[in-house]
This record gives C-alpha cells, structure tokens and sequence, in this order.
C-alpha cells in the first residue's frame, strides 16, 4: 500500500475513535466506555501481568485446540484420498458438522469436559476441525491429474505421489482452511470461557459486564483482536515460507476459491 | 528401416465407453498397424482430432485400448487381458507431454531430478548427468528458478531433459513444441536433434506441423481424420545432421512436403 493509502486508513482510524469517544461522552462509561480509558487500562492491566494471566489461558485454549482439530482435518482427507465413497457417505455428516451452530454446544461440552480447560479446548477443535477439512479436502479435488500421471510415469509409487504431489499441491488450501479458522477458534475459546470459567478473556468479558465495567469488557474484546491478529501472522510467516515457490499476487486467487 | 522393431502396434482400437441412453461413441482410433525400429526417430502428422494424444496415452498405458495388441519387444499387452494399467512401463517409456507438467513448487534443477529421486537413484553420477543436460539445452544459471520464473521455451526445455535424464529406452512426444514462437521452436528442434544424436533414444514424435514433421523425423507416418489409422507413410532420405532452419532448401524437401499435405486430409 502506498503513503496515500496509509494515511486515508488512518483517517479512517481517527473517524471512528472519534465517534466512539462522543458515544461514550453522551451516554456516560457506564454505557459505554471509552477508546482512551480502554487503551490506558489495556495498558495497566497489561503491566500489572492481569491481562497476560487471562490472555495466556485463553491463548493455550485456542492453540492447543487447533492442533487437535486442524492436525486429523488435514490427515483425514490424505487418508481418504483413494476411498472417494467413503468421502461421499460421509460427505452429508462433514456438512451437518460444518453448518451446526457449534457454538450452541458449549453448554454440552461443559457438561461433558467440565469447566476446566478441556471443555473449552473441545470447541476450539470442533470448530476448528470442520473448517480445515473442508479446505484441504478443496485442495486435493483440484489436484492436477496430468502432475499425478507424470510422477508415475517417472516411477512414483502411490506413496510418493501423495508425499512429492498431493500434499504440496493441497498447502495453500490447508493454509487458507487455517485463515478462515484462526478468528473461529479464538471465538470460540472467549465464548467457552464466558459461559463458565474463572480464567480467561471471556471470564474477563464476564466479570465485567456484570459489574457495570465496560471498560474491562472492550479491554478483553481488545486483547481477544490482537490475539488474532498474531496467530494470522504466524499462519502467514509459515505460509511464506512453505509456498515461497508461489508467484506474488496468487495467495488472493487461492483464498477466493473456497 | 534396418533394426528390429521395439515397438509394435497391431490394430489398434480406441472408442469411449458408451453412455447410457446414447448411441455407441463412434470409433476413435481403429486398426491402426505400425512398427518402430530401435533408435528411429519416428514423426507422427495427422489432422486435429485424429486422436494422436490418444495414441501415445495409450502407448504410455495412461488409457487403455479397446482393441488390438502392443508389442514391445517380447511383451505383448492385448488390449482383451489387460486388467490394469502400469503408466510408463515400470520407466521404460518417457513421455514429454504438451504441457510441460513441470511441478509448481520445484526449482528446474529438482524439477529435473526428480525421476531419480522417486526412483531412489539419486546420488553424484545423477548429479552430473543433470547439470551436463542443463548447460547442454542452455539452462546454466536458471538450476534455482521456480517454473513460474521460467520462459515458455525454458519449461519445455526442463520437462524434455526431465525426461532424458532417466534414460527411459522409448521417448513419447506429443507436440512439445507446439506452445512456443517459431524461433524458439527451431532453437528447440536444434537442442532435441542434437540431444538425440548423442544417445539415438528412440522416439515418437506428434506434430500437426508438416515441416516439423519433416525436419526431425527418419521417417513420418501420416494419420486420417476419424476414425484414425495410418494413411500413408514416408521416409525421410535427407542427410543427418540435418540444419532446421534452412530444411526446406534442402533437396528432396518440397516433394516430401506435397505428399505429405496431399495425404494429410
């Protein structure tokens, strides 16, 4: 992005502090808190080592669930690859899975895994797992079989064709799977831990709508968004890295076929 | 044609399974006899649509025949036993497709090496013999490019010595060339004669291209429109090493070239 665009994002940025600010001035913080108490707080909160104790919990949560949701998302359809029926049959189960308000489970889960850490981690890797698996799945339909034929031309058994050509060909779906997934899951976490918990951004969330505190709460959405937006760069340095074969400008193209 | 056969096609028959509902699909290929000798260089014309890929597919065992027999030296695949497919042969038939099918996410020189590396024969020797092939077809400094860094003319050059660099006994072509502009086909034309004069590969060679045709082959089979089988048949008497550019003054060049088209129809 050139200066020009920096500078109207910016403007854009101040536009709407500005109107969050006048919100809070008219209504009083006991509506609705204010973006300059939010950051100073944001930033107290985060010296005193308070947001980083919840923060961190809510971060385990998310990572530890992603793995065990996004690593049999991505294996499972490897390992289906030759069974397409078995792919079918279960196909109308993946899409129930996919479109059910996983949300709405949490409940379920914390009765099934307790209101400690493993309830919570349940959904981020339910929501998790639907979503990978439907991208990686993607991926590998829109295989080239011409790339197939060749490598087994040359001598490739079944296995390297899955190692040298499925796999490298399905990375940038499983990439992208991961993208639309990382927001998901920690949504997911903040909501587990919101409806029952002692620790965490939710439990933050929680706490501080119920005592009138909205600057705790817009705090911890804060924290929650940044959150984010770290696990994406971690997804995008990995992605760098493993698709350095790509042409520039191609991420956008792939991302879009989902 | 002095040396034996090594490959032997005995009518040979290709149609689509039929859908429900519908007439049977027409013939594609039907009856088609022809032989090639040990180390020939043997170029295929025919009009669009005369199954030519189908031909060398089914040569390469990526389809199967509906009818007849290959015979490559002693082993024969009757297209009524055939139950599964084995593509290239267990490595004896390279084939250099249309498209270059170079592997996105390789650099040329992987790209290149990458019969050896599925094969497990990846060691020093494999080494050399690639980076020899890479200077010889003027790869030399582009070992680390991705393909998408690559000129059309550089992929083709990459996916024919892919192929070379295995040494597979039988080479299939299927109009390599076709994609690129005319100089670079020539300069491709050049690389390949020479190539092939080195190791005398034997190789099968579609182009719709009638001079092509001519420039490489030792001798150039010409194919009807459908249903395809072999129209006519001409050697090629002009001297090796041949000049690609100039080949149409050579002598004997234009009445080659007049029965040619007059066959292809």
């Amino acid at each position: 992005m050139n200066w020009r665009g920096w500078f109207d994002r910016l403007v854009v940025l101040l536009i709407l502090l500005a109107l969050w600010q006048a919100g809070s001035m008219a209504l009083g913080t006991y509506w609705l808190s204010g973006p300059w108490l939010t950051v100073s707080r944001f930033f107290a909160s985060l010296w005193d080592g308070e947001l980083i104790f919840h923060a961190s919990y809510t971060i385990q949560e998310a990572t530890v669930g992603c793995v065990i949701g996004g690593v049999p998302a991505v294996l499972l359809p490897f390992a289906l690859r030759k069974h397409p029926v078995v792919v079918a049959i279960l196909d109308p189960f993946m899409v129930g899975g996919y479109g059910a308000p996983k949300l709405a489970f949490a409940p379920l889960f914390i009765l099934w895994f307790g209101i400690g850490i493993e309830s919570k981690i349940a959904l981020v890797a339910a929501v998790v797992f639907f979503i990978v698996y439907f991208s990686t799945l993607a991926g590998i339909r829109a295989l080239d079989t011409r790339l197939v034929q060749m490598a087994q031309m040359v001598g490739a058994n079944e296995r390297q064709v899955g190692r040298y050509i499925v796999f490298p060909g399905a990375v940038p779906s499983i990439f992208a799977g991961f993208r639309i997934a990382v927001p998901y899951a920690i949504g997911a976490a903040v909501i587990a831990e919101l409806i029952s918990s002692n620790r965490g951004l939710g439990y933050l969330v929680q706490t501080g709508a119920m005592n009138f505190d909205t600057t705790q709460v817009f705090v911890a959405i804060l924290a929650a968004t940044l959150i984010v937006h770290g696990f994406i760069a971690i997804v995008d340095i990995g992605e760098r890295f493993l698709l350095r074969w790509r042409p520039r400008g191609a991420a956008l193209v792939v991302d879009q076929g989902l | 044609m002095a040396a034996a056969p090594i490959l032997e096609i005995k009518a040979l028959g290709k149609r689509f399974p039929a859908r429900s509902g519908r007439e049977p699909p027409p013939w594609i290929i039907q009856d088609m006899t022809f032989s090639v000798g040990e180390g020939e260089l043997l170029t295929i014309v025919g009009p669009s649509g005369a199954g030519k890929s189908t031909l060398l597919n089914i040569i390469a065992q990526i389809e199967v025949a509906s009818a007849g027999e290959i015979a490559f030296g002693d082993e024969r695949f009757a297209s009524s036993e055939q139950k599964s497919l084995q593509p290239g042969l267990n490595r004896r038939i390279g084939y250099v497709t249309q498209d270059d099918n170079l592997l996105p996410w390789r650099t040329t020189i992987e790209n290149v090496l990458f019969p050896h590396e599925v094969q497990g024969t990846l060691d020093d020797k494999a080494r050399t013999q690639a980076n020899e092939l890479i200077s010889a077809v003027g790869l030399s400094g582009f070992e680390n490019y991705y393909p998408h860094e690559l000129s059309g003319g550089m992929r083709k050059r990459a996916a024919l010595i892919r192929t070379l660099v295995y040494d597979p006994p039988i080479i299939l072509m299927d109009e390599p060339f076709a994609a690129v502009d005319a100089q670079t086909r020539t300069q491709l034309q050049e690389d390949l004669l020479r190539l092939w004069s080195l190791k005398r590969k034997t190789i099968l060679f579609v182009t719709h291209d009638i001079t092509e045709a001519i420039a490489l082959g030792d001798r150039a089979l010409v194919l009807s429109r459908r249903p395809s089988r072999v129209a006519a048949e001409h050697p090629i008497p002009i001297p090796r090493p041949r000049n690609v550019k100039d080949i149409f003054t050579m002598p004997g060049f234009a009445a080659i070239y007049e029965h040619i088209r007059a066959d292809v129809q």
